[in-house]
C-alpha cells in the first residue's frame, strides 16, 4: 500500500508540471501588418523580427506559464483593417492589437481600440498624430513619430550643413507626407533658422515615374531637398534623380525613412555618396553587442538583413511581455496600461548609456535619433552603402513637445 | 520660362509618356481585338521584369533579360488565354467573368512572384551603354530616358507598319471589327486572338523591363501602373492602339508640365484631363474611327 502511494506520489509530481503547461494560458495579439505589395517587406519583416521576439519572450517565461501567439493579417486598407481588429477582438479573443505600416490605417485602427478599451501597440507607423492630438489611451507606439525625425533633421540643418537657405520638399500626398514638412518647418522656426521654402511637390504614394518632379526641382534650384518618401518610393526617386545629376546640384536631406536599410540594399552601388540619411534603426549603429546580435538573429532567421520595420515589431513584443510580466497577467488592461506608461526598454537602438522609455503622456517611446551621410560599405550585402558619420540627438530635446502638440492640433483638430 | 525649361519638361514627360504607351497600347489592343479588359495586365509588366531579374542573375546581361522577359511575358499571357480566359468568351455576363478572372491573376501573379523571388526590392541595372547622360543646351537628359523614347517611336513605327501594311495586321484590324464574320471566311480567329493577347502582354512585359532599372523592382509594382494606363486608355479611346499613344503623350505631357506649373495639382490633373475628355468626347479621342460592330 505504502509502495502504491509512493508510486502514485511520484507520478502526480511528474504531470504535474505538465499540467501546468497543458493548462496555461495562450495570450493572443492580433496584428495587422502591409504583406503585399510595395510595403509587403515592412510585413515580412515584422513578421520575423515577431516570431524572434516571441521565442525570447516565451523562453524567458510569464506568469502562470502563459506563452504569447501572434496572429498576422494582412492590413490592406482601413476599412479592412477595421473589420479585422474588431473580429480579432470579439471572435479571436486578442488581449492586444499590434503592427500596422501605414499612418492612415493606423489612424483608423486606434479608433477601434479606444472603443473597445483593447490596448494596440503600433510598431512602424509613424504619423505623430497618434501620440499627438489623436492621443487614446489605449495606444502606445514603440518606433519613432515623424516629428522626432523632422526635429532632429532641424537640428542638423541648423548645426551641420553651412550656406544654405533655399529648400524644396517632396513626399507623398497623405498625412504621412504632408506631417514631415510641417514638422520641418515648425522645428527650423523653433530654432530660429531663417529659411525660404522654393518648392513644395507632392507626388501620390507608389507614384512609379517622378521623372518630371526632378526636373521641376531641378528649375526650382533649392541649395537642399527634403524627401519624406519611404520604402520602393524612395529607392524608386533616386534611381530617377542620379542620372539628372540632381545630387551634385543640391544637398539631399531625407531622415525619416531614407536610410531604411531596404533602401541601402535595393539602390546598392546606385546609392550617392554623402547624401543625409537617417531611419528609425540602423544595422551598423549603435555597435553595442545587443544591437549585432539582434541583427545576426534577423539575418538568421531570414536570410537578410532587416529594415527598420523590424526593430519597432521586436521592441512592441518586449513592451507587451514586460507589462504582462509586471502586472501578472494580460486581463487588467487599466492596469497593463499603468505598466506600459513609463517603461524603461532597452532597444537595439539605444546608444551605451541610454534605454528607451515610453513617455506616460503621450505614449510615444522615447528614443535617441542618429543622423548620418551615406558612406561606401559593403558588409551588410546587398548595401554598397551604409550610413555614417553620425550626429546623434538626445531623445528628450525630441519629445515630447507639447507646444508642438498644441500646434498640431490647432492645425489639424483633435 | 526659358527655352531649356521647357525643353526639360517636355522630354521627361516624352520618356514618360512612352512607358505610359508601352503599356496601355498592350492594354487597348486586348481589349480592341480579343474583347477583354484586361486588369491582370500591370501583372504581366511585373512578370517581364522578374522573368529579367532572374536571367541577369544568371547571364549578367541586360539585354538577354529584356528578350526572355519580353518572350516570357508574352508566353505566360498566351497560356492565359488559351487555358482560362478563351472558357469565359461569349458567356452570359461575360464582363463581370472577364473581371473576376483577370483581378485573381492580379492576386495569383503577385504572390506567385513573391513566393519564388522573396519581398525585398530587386535591383536591375542599366546597360553600361546607357548609364550617363546627353546636354541638351543646359538641359541633362539621362541617356537611358533617351533610350525609352527611342524605343516607344520604334513600336509606333512597328506597329503602324504591322496594321496598316501587312495582311496579318488587316486581320488583326479586321477581328477587332466584326470577329464573326472573319471566322465564316475562314481564319482562325481563336489563334489571332491567342496571338494578339500574347503580343500585348510581351509589350507589358518590355514596359516593365525598360521601366525596371528606374523604378523599383518589387511585387505590387504591376498594380501602380494600371490605373494610370487606364486613364490612357479612356481618354485615346477603348480599343483604339493610335488612342493609346495620344492618350499617353497628352498625360505625359500635362503632367509633366502641370508638376512645373500647378505642383499642388499634380495628382488630379490626369483625372481633370480624363473628365474633360469624357464631357467632351466620352468614346475617347480617337475612338470613332476604330470602333466598329462586334
Amino acid at each position: 500500500m505504502k509502495r502504491k502511494l509512493i508510486s502514485l506520489l511520484l507520478i502526480l509530481a511528474v504531470l504535474a508540471p505538465l499540467t501546468a503547461v497543458y493548462g496555461a494560458e495562450t495570450i493572443k495579439i492580433g496584428a495587422l501588418y502591409t504583406m503585399t505589395g510595395r510595403g509587403g517587406q515592412y510585413g515580412k519583416d515584422s513578421e520575423v523580427a515577431i516570431k524572434i521576439a516571441l521565442d525570447e519572450v516565451n523562453a524567458k517565461g510569464l506568469p502562470g506559464g502563459a506563452k504569447l501567439d501572434v496572429i498576422i493579417t494582412d492590413d490592406k486598407n482601413p476599412q479592412y483593417a477595421v473589420s479585422v481588429a474588431k473580429r480579432y477582438i470579439t471572435d479571436e479573443k486578442c488581449k492586444f492589437l499590434f503592427g500596422i505600416i501605414s499612418t492612415g490605417i493606423g489612424l483608423a485602427v486606434t479608433e477601434v481600440s479606444k472603443e473597445y478599451k483593447v490596448i494596440f501597440v503600433g510598431t512602424d507607423h509613424a504619423g505623430t498624430d497618434l501620440t499627438a492630438n489623436k492621443f487614446q489611451k489605449y495606444y502606445f507606439r514603440t518606433s519613432n513619430n515623424t516629428f522626432q525625425s523632422m526635429m532632429a533633421g532641424a537640428y542638423y540643418l541648423k548645426d551641420e550643413v553651412k550656406n544654405w537657405k533655399k529648400i524644396a520638399y517632396i513626399g507623398p500626398d497623405y498625412a504621412y507626407g504632408r506631417d514631415q514638412l510641417m514638422e520641418l518647418k515648425w522645428g527650423l522656426d523653433k530654432l530660429g533658422v531663417k529659411y525660404q521654402l522654393v518648392g513644395e511637390y507632392w507626388p501620390k504614394l507608389y507614384e512609379p515615374d517622378y521623372t518630371s518632379y526632378i526636373t521641376a526641382i531641378i528649375k526650382a534650384a533649392p541649395d537642399i531637398l527634403v524627401n519624406g518618401m519611404w520604402g520602393g518610393d524612395t529607392v524608386s526617386f533616386i534611381k530617377q534623380a542620379k542620372p539628372y545629376k540632381l545630387f551634385e546640384k543640391m544637398k539631399y536631406f531625407h531622415v525619416d525613412a531614407g536610410g531604411n536599410y531596404e533602401a541601402l540594399a535595393a539602390l546598392g552601388a546606385d546609392m550617392p555618396e554623402g547624401i543625409i540619411m537617417s531611419a528609425r534603426h540602423h544595422n551598423n549603429w549603435p555597435e553595442t553587442s545587443a544591437n549585432k546580435a539582434y541583427v545576426q538573429k534577423f539575418y538568421k532567421a531570414a536570410g537578410r538583413y532587416p529594415s527598420y520595420a523590424a526593430e519597432g515589431a521586436y521592441v512592441g513584443i518586449h513592451v507587451i511581455a514586460e507589462a504582462i510580466r509586471k502586472v501578472g497577467n494580460a486581463n487588467d488592461t487599466e492596469a497593463l496600461v499603468k505598466a506600459m506608461e513609463g517603461m524603461k526598454i532597452q532597444t537595439p537602438e539605444d546608444p551605451p548609456g541610454f534605454i528607451s522609455y515610453i513617455d506616460p503622456k503621450t505614449h510615444q517611446i522615447v528614443q535617441v535619433q542618429a543622423i548620418g551621410t551615406t558612406v561606401k560599405n559593403d558588409k551588410f550585402p546587398p548595401a554598397k552603402y551604409m550610413l555614417g558619420n553620425f550626429k546623434v540627438y538626445p531623445a528628450d530635446k525630441l519629445w515630447p513637445s507639447f507646444e508642438y502638440i498644441d500646434y498640431m492640433t490647432k492645425v489639424k483638430g483633435k | 520660362m526659358d527655352f531649356n525649361t521647357l525643353i526639360a519638361q517636355f522630354v521627361s514627360g516624352l520618356s514618360v509618356a512612352m512607358l505610359l504607351f508601352l503599356v496601355a497600347s498592350g492594354l487597348t489592343l486586348i481589349f480592341g481585338v480579343v474583347n477583354v479588359l484586361n486588369f491582370a495586365h500591370g501583372s504581366f509588366y511585373l512578370l517581364g521584369t522578374y522573368f529579367t531579374y532572374q536571367l541577369m542573375q544568371m547571364f549578367n546581361n541586360f539585354w538577354v533579360g529584356l528578350l526572355v522577359g519580353v518572350i516570357g511575358a508574352g508566353i505566360v499571357g498566351m497560356v492565359i488565354e488559351v487555358l482560362f480566359l478563351r472558357r469565359i468568351y461569349g458567356r452570359d455576363q461575360e464582363g463581370a467573368f472577364q473581371l473576376l478572372m483577370t483581378y485573381a491573376f492580379i492576386l495569383i501573379i503577385d504572390d506567385v512572384v513573391k513566393f519564388i523571388w522573396g519581398p525585398e526590392y530587386k535591383t536591375i541595372p542599366k546597360p553600361d551603354a546607357l548609364m550617363g547622360s546627353l546636354n541638351i543646351g543646359t538641359t541633362v537628359v539621362p541617356t537611358y530616358n533617351v533610350f525609352i523614347i527611342v524605343v516607344g517611336l520604334l513600336v509606333v513605327l512597328f506597329a503602324w507598319y504591322f496594321l496598316t501594311k501587312t495582311d496579318k495586321g488587316k486581320m488583326v484590324r479586321a477581328s477587332s471589327l466584326d470577329r464573326n464574320m472573319l471566322g465564316l471566311l475562314g481564319t482562325n480567329v481563336p489563334m489571332i486572338m491567342t496571338l494578339v493577347f500574347g503580343v500585348a502582354t510581351a509589350m507589358g512585359g518590355l514596359a516593365g523591363i525598360l521601366a525596371a532599372p528606374l523604378r523599383t523592382v518589387t511585387p505590387g509594382a504591376g498594380v501602380e501602373v494600371i490605373i494610370d494606363s487606364m486613364i490612357v486608355v479612356v481618354i485615346g479611346g477603348f480599343g483604339n492602339f493610335w488612342g493609346a499613344l495620344l492618350g499617353a503623350l497628352i498625360i505625359g505631357e500635362v503632367l509633366s508640365f502641370g508638376i512645373l506649373w500647378m505642383p499642388e495639382l499634380a495628382t488630379v490633373l490626369t483625372f481633370i484631363v480624363m473628365i474633360i475628355v469624357l464631357i467632351v468626347k466620352p468614346e475617347g479621342l480617337l475612338a470613332k474611327k476604330m470602333v466598329g460592330r462586334k
